[in-house]
């Protein structure tokens, strides 16, 4: 979906403004953590990356917020409980200015050697399925909601996020380099909603694309970061998804031959009047899914519905845009609808958000800004102090479809290198005149103030 | 009480020179105890520092062998799910700039983040047409510009902006880097922030860019580990440590660190028994201040006393201004030792630097134990001294107090049973060497032994030889008669000056044998065992490093040089062992570099069949400390796992005290999976010329890679050259104790000759010109230089003795043989002249000039 561009891009920025911010609350609370172990940051866990003391102050370069995203800088993500309020004093003392990141990130965007998303193209799969490392930015982004045999509900999400340093064509092939070079980091989340324990746990990792600690290929397909893996397997048409973190893991198989929607025209998805600002962009929105869920070593056998959401290209936000609300539906008829709300710095919308409409059939539909109203109905305030809406009324005139969308869990924020909320919901409502009921997942993006 | 106070702070006002000479003494021998502590501190501390900003936040750091670690086991360790944070660490020395030599440590920056809690990524905005000037020098990108710079920029490096302008390289500025001999252009593309001192000799690369340059494709020089701590932590700990395959081993940061440390431990400890002996010297200094302060005040003790003072009181009395003494001498002497520790810090690190580790001291440290240490000592040295007078002034009956013959009737009686002392503690010092068998410490307490054995002989000794000198020379002139009775009478000044000059100089005459026969056994050994016609090597810092290799097409072109009949191969590192690591020299040798061996137990005659199937042979340090014998077998961590090694023989060899063992170079190779060369020995057929082949060997290499070719006399140069510079602190240090022993010997003179001003009025009333009271005075300081000498002789030779046979056995495990040269007698002898000389120059002066008549009125 959409937040390619845009979270790529602003992911970066925005780690910088959290690296900082985050290194002075570790300072803050010494001994909070230290030595805490972690290879990935987990919301769950309590701050596992406390600097030592010494030399954190070397930290202050600009330069290192940067790599806070990229590299996982981020100390540890406070847990639920102890967003305190130094938290809430150095959101507000670090806020910048919105202005200054995006005119930033335009400049820095403007690297030619990337290809560039520019016309409709078409789609080749299971090629496209692979990596596309002509573009700076990619992911392969699933969530889903899971029931385990013995009732208990889960939501899940993992992505994938390629981001090219160089483009292939540019790098040039040196005699007796070594196998650590790369020219593309991943990062991946992974991130399991336990409804019946009201918990969420969010994990995040990065890594270069080298030696096969990470990266991705066409054929046979595969994704991978550490042990969080993507591939297809045992056949072309099962994919096989795995992540462990914490106390969970999760290994699901997926039906591959699922519906699909080629999102914007035909694929090729604009963002903005800019050219450029714009992706390739498919979804996948009601895979099947069955497999094992793991919590504290007990594994559950769980199934469900899941969405994938392809996306790549090398542009980024433009000046005036904020941030994206953006929904998934899958509903009990067969039927899906993704829509992504692209909000202004005025908190308008984007006249150039847009979704698609899947009929139970198969048939698909694009959905333009005019056919979709958003009505927000109650709001959330996060333990970090972030106000999200967190309850929608959705309709859709020329679908005659009237939905109010819910979230099955208040706290889904991943308090990741850019935060955002993300998070399974249930819908409820009308569909031409009758009851209609489903399940959604909704990303909101923007709303946290820059890190 | 108040009168006594008053009594007792007039009288130091009122002799400011004699108060100066007491502090500078006290301050001296604390001052040398403090920058002794200051310059180790230093050393010891921006090793960790560097150790620190090396691997920062790890709580454990996985190693191989020498050749590193394969890195497909980080990658599998990786993906394995662990829960611990692991970053792989790419390390060696490069040489930058004008020979200086910086730590290259290649990072992931991702898993160095995810390692330290933060990350050290930084870059400066590349240069471009577009934003060239001068404004982006300084600032520093962020985002992607950044990472991309630094993981993809060829070349890319960082370092700290401190390094940065020291060696004149500007952001996004190139460089050379050279590692062994090869040299790489590198960009500058960004300076770290950190203003830790850790950060000053380091070089920050990509972990691509560091293989590329070490040329260690494939290998890591470490896995930086961080788990969580308590239970949570031993669990991971353990899971981890079942995942290691053989020939890797885990341990905690700072035992890693401490390995490195405790290399030095023999070394500091010498150095702190040496600014132990100033203090030694510095309390006769105190000792003689402070009971020329009380014999001064007899009168007004015994005045006091006979009002009804008490002891108690008079005790109290000088027992608080030995206290007030001791507490400013201390002060001014941590003032004094700062500053000398300064200047002490070079010579310690480059000592360091020689013979261990590469360390760069940009940061002077003052332990707080130190402080306290050496102002507990000044103190305590203070009251000891003052205690001896302070009893025997409070113990005369109020009459006696005004009798000075009374102190030195007691001073000869003290004289002679210091002599019984002097003969319990000469016996107390071997028995304590004999008992103890290989305690450094026990060492050190006889060698103490020893020096206060010369002490409590040296007033007996003034006094014999006074007396016959005055018998001697009483015959052809009064005055000398005078001159030399007046030593022999006045015991109680003269004999604590002597008795500290004796020390110093005893101190002196051993620790010159020492290094004078240290210098000749290894002349000597360089001489037999350096033997080559050339040797080769692939520069660059820290014998063991990997990267220190001689490439094998260059190896065997070398090796086609016309002329050459044999040559050998070594390979240095640094292998574990489950008693700590172990140099190992791994070597090819032909038939005369076998004969260059300095073996000295070991049967010849079987010994190279037994090292061609892996007998090894150790060092005498190497099997001293780890109490080898031979046929004795020393376990050693290979790539395979731990494996037990015969030892064939032992060889002399001074070049290292942590000793060294020599092993079949195949053996090793095969066992460590290492088959790098790092140095060559050449050996030239008989009647070859050298000149034409290095000329030959310098073209074969040339263009390819830089090696240092040295012969035999260059090494033997540079041995010696390293040799003299570590025993440069030793002698800093005993000229420093010589200094203290020669301003006591002033205050000891001028306290004698105020106390004898009376006398001397009359002898010059009687005729004695001020010339010749001047030549009185340096006649009989001369005269007393001239007996310390003499009782320092056999003190010194057996110092020497116990230097060589014990403390630098024990601490170092080398055997020395004795080399005496009457140089280092007659240095001795110049040094306690020119002291005892020296001393006299102001009391002479002041003899000159006093008024006869208020002196000779006095009464």
């Amino acid at each position: 979906m959409m937040r390619a561009l845009v979270v790529m891009a602003s992911k970066l920025l925005r780690s910088v403004h959290r690296g900082a911010r985050e290194s002075a609350f570790e300072q803050r609370v010494p001994g909070a953590g230290q030595r805490a172990p972690g290879r990935t940051r987990s919301a769950s866990g309590s701050g596992r990356h406390a600097a030592p003391g010494s030399s954190w102050r070397g930290m202050q370069w600009p330069a290192c917020w940067l790599l806070a995203l990229l590299c996982g800088c981020n100390p540890g993500a406070p847990s639920r409980s102890d967003a305190s309020k130094t938290d809430a004093e150095a959101v507000v003392s670090n806020a910048p200015t919105e202005a200054d990141r995006l005119t930033a990130l335009r400049e820095n965007s403007h690297l030619p050697e990337f290809e560039r998303v520019l016309a409709p193209r078409a789609f080749d799969f299971p090629r496209d399925h692979g990596p596309h490392p002509t573009f700076r930015h990619e992911w392969w982004y699933f969530t889903g909601h899971l029931d385990a045999s013995t009732g208990e509900p889960f939501g899940f999400e993992l992505t994938f996020f390629r981001f090219g340093l160089k483009p292939q064509a540019a790098i040039e092939s040196r005699p007796n380099a070594s196998s650590w070079r790369a020219n593309q980091i991943y990062m991946a989340h992974f991130a399991v909603t336990d409804l019946e324990r009201e918990r969420f746990h969010v994990a995040e990792r990065f890594s270069r694309d080298a030696l096969g600690l990470a990266g991705a290929s066409a054929n046979p397909f595969r994704v991978a970061l550490d042990d969080w893996s993507l591939e297809a397997a045992p056949s072309p048409s099962t994919w096989r998804l795995v992540a462990a973190d914490g106390s969970y893991s999760l290994e699901l198989q997926l039906d591959a031959d699922s519906p699909m929607m080629l999102n914007g025209d035909a694929g090729f998805s604009r963002k903005s009047s800019v050219e450029g600002a714009a992706s390739y962009y498919y979804s996948m929105p009601r895979m099947s899914a069955r497999g094992t869920l793991t919590r504290d070593g007990k594994t559950f056998d769980v199934q469900g519905k899941v969405w994938l959401d392809r996306e790549w290209g090398s542009g980024a936000l433009t000046g005036d845009q904020q941030g994206w609300d953006w929904f998934a539906l899958q509903l009990e008829d067969g039927s899906a609808l993704m829509f992504y709300a692209l909000r202004t710095r005025d908190s308008k919308r984007d006249p150039h958000s847009a979704g698609t409409w899947l009929a139970s059939d198969g048939t698909t539909r694009p959905l333009a800004n005019d056919d979709v109203s958003i009505e927000v109905q109650s709001h959330w305030t996060s333990p970090r102090h972030v106000r999200y809406p967190a309850k929608w009324r959705l309709r859709v005139r020329s679908l005659n479809l009237d939905v109010e969308i819910e979230p099955r869990l208040a706290d889904q924020e991943l308090n990741t290198s850019t935060r955002y909320w993300e998070g399974a919901c249930l819908v409820k409502g009308t569909r031409d005149g009758r009851e209609i009921a489903g399940k959604a997942y909704v990303e909101l993006v923007g709303y946290a103030p820059a890190r | 009480m108040s009168t006594l106070w008053a009594a007792s702070v007039r009288h130091l006002l009122r002799h400011p020179a004699q108060l100066a000479l007491a502090l500078l003494g006290l301050a001296l021998g604390v001052a040398t105890i403090i920058a002794v502590d200051i310059a180790t501190a230093s050393s010891g501390r921006a090793f960790e520092l560097s150790m620190e900003a090396v691997n920062g936040a790890a709580t454990h750091e996985v190693h191989g062998g020498p050749a590193g670690i394969d890195e497909a086991l980080y990658v599998r360790l990786k993906k394995s799910g662990l829960a611990v944070a692991l970053a792989p660490v790419v390390e060696g020395y490069v040489d930058v700039g004008r020979r200086e030599t910086l730590q290259l440590v290649g990072i992931d920056p991702i898993a160095d983040a995810d390692v330290r809690g933060e990350s050290r990524i930084t870059a400066a905005p590349s240069p471009s047409p577009s934003n060239e000037g001068a404004e982006t020098a300084s600032s520093q990108v962020g985002g992607i510009e950044a990472v991309t710079r630094w993981l993809t920029e060829p070349g890319a490096a960082v370092m700290a902006a401190s390094t940065a302008s020291r060696l004149g390289i500007p952001v996004n500025g190139s460089f050379q880097v050279g590692v062994g001999g090869e040299v790489h252009e590198a960009t500058l593309i960004g300076t770290l922030g950190s203003e830790s001192a850790g950060y000053d000799t380091l070089l920050l690369a990509d972990i691509a860019q560091a293989q590329e340059w070490l040329g260690l494709h494939g290998r890591l020089t470490r896995i930086d580990v961080r788990v969580s701590s308590g239970a949570e932590g031993d669990r991971e700990l353990k899971l981890l440590q079942a995942s290691l395959p053989p020939g890797t081993s885990i341990q905690t940061a700072q035992s890693r660190t401490q390995q490195s440390l405790d290399m030095t431990a023999a070394f500091t400890t010498n150095l702190q028994a040496m600014s132990l002996l100033a203090l030694l010297v510095g309390i006769f200094l105190i000792f003689s201040a402070v009971s020329f302060a009380v014999v001064q005040r007899r009168r007004i003790i015994g005045v006091l006393r006979a009002l009804g003072v008490t002891r108690a009181r008079v005790m109290m009395m000088i027992l608080s201004e030995a206290l007030l003494l001791g507490a400013v001498g201390s002060l001014l002497g941590l003032a004094l030792g700062t500053f000398i520790g300064r200047e002490l810090v070079a010579l310690v690190s480059r000592t360091i630097n020689d013979l261990y580790f590469v360390v760069a001291v940009n940061e002077v440290v003052v332990p707080g134990f130190t402080i306290a240490k050496a102002v507990a000592a000044g103190i305590g040295a203070a009251l000891v001294a003052a205690a001896v007078p302070a009893i025997e002034v409070a113990n005369s009956a109020p009459s006696l107090g005004l009798r000075r013959s009374v102190v030195e009737q007691r001073a000869v009686h003290a004289s002679r049973w210091l002599l019984g002392v002097s003969a319990g503690l000469a016996v107390a010092a071997g028995v304590i060497v004999w008992l103890s068998d290989r305690s450094l410490l026990a060492g050190f307490v006889a060698l103490f032994l020893l020096l206060l054995t010369v002490s409590a002989i040296t007033p007996a000794v003034l006094r014999g030889l006074a007396l016959l000198a005055s018998r001697v020379a009483g015959r052809f002139s009064p005055i000398a008669r005078l001159a030399a009775g007046d030593v022999a009478a006045s015991l109680s000044r003269t004999g604590v000056a002597v008795a500290a000059l004796g020390l110093a100089i005893a101190a002196m005459i051993g620790v010159s044998i020492m290094v004078g026969s240290f210098r000749e056994s290894l002349r000597d050994h360089l001489a037999q065992t350096i033997r080559a016609d050339f040797y080769i090597t692939a520069p660059g810092a820290g014998f063991g490093r990997p990267e220190r290799r001689i490439d094998p097409d260059v190896l065997r072109d070398i090796l086609a040089v016309h002329g050459i009949a044999e040559h050998t191969e070594s390979r240095r590192v640094t292998v574990d062992s489950a008693r700590g690591p172990v140099r190992v020299d791994a070597l090819r040798m032909d038939a005369k570099s076998r004969d260059a061996l300095a073996i000295i137990e070991g049967d010849k005659s079987t010994l190279w069949a037994a090292f061609e199937k892996g007998a090894v042979i150790v060092s005498e340090p190497l099997a001293w400390h780890m109490r080898l014998g031979v046929g004795d077998r020393i376990p050693l961590h290979t790539a395979s796992g731990e494996r037990e090694f015969e030892v064939a023989a032992i060889y002399r060899e001074y070049g290292n005290d942590r000793g060294s063992l020599l092993m079949n170079r195949a053996v090793y190779s095969r066992l460590w999976e290492d088959d790098a060369v790092t140095g060559m020995g050449i050996y030239l057929k008989e009647g070859a010329d050298p000149d034409a082949a290095a000329a030959a060997i310098r073209e074969a290499v040339a263009g390819r890679q830089s090696l240092a070719m040295t012969s035999s006399g260059q090494i033997r140069t540079i041995s010696m050259r390293i040799f003299e510079r570590t025993f440069v602190i030793t002698r800093v240090l005993y000229w420093l104790t010589a200094g203290v022993a020669a301003i006591g010997l002033v205050s000891a003179l001028l306290a004698w000759e105020l106390e004898r001003s009376r006398e001397l009025a009359i002898v010059r009333a009687l005729g004695l010109t001020p010339r010749g009271a001047g030549a009185l005075i340096e006649a009989q300081t001369g005269f007393m230089g001239l007996v310390a000498f003499l009782a320092a002789i056999p003190a010194g030779v057996l110092t020497a003795v116990l230097l060589i046979t014990v403390i630098n056995r024990r601490a170092f495990g080398w055997v020395i043989e004795f080399h005496f040269t009457t140089q280092q007698f007659v240095n001795a002898f110049a040094v306690a002249m020119i002291a005892a000389l020296a001393a006299g120059i102001y009391p002479a002066w002041r003899m000159a000039r006093a008024p006869l008549a208020s002196d000779i009125r006095e009464e």
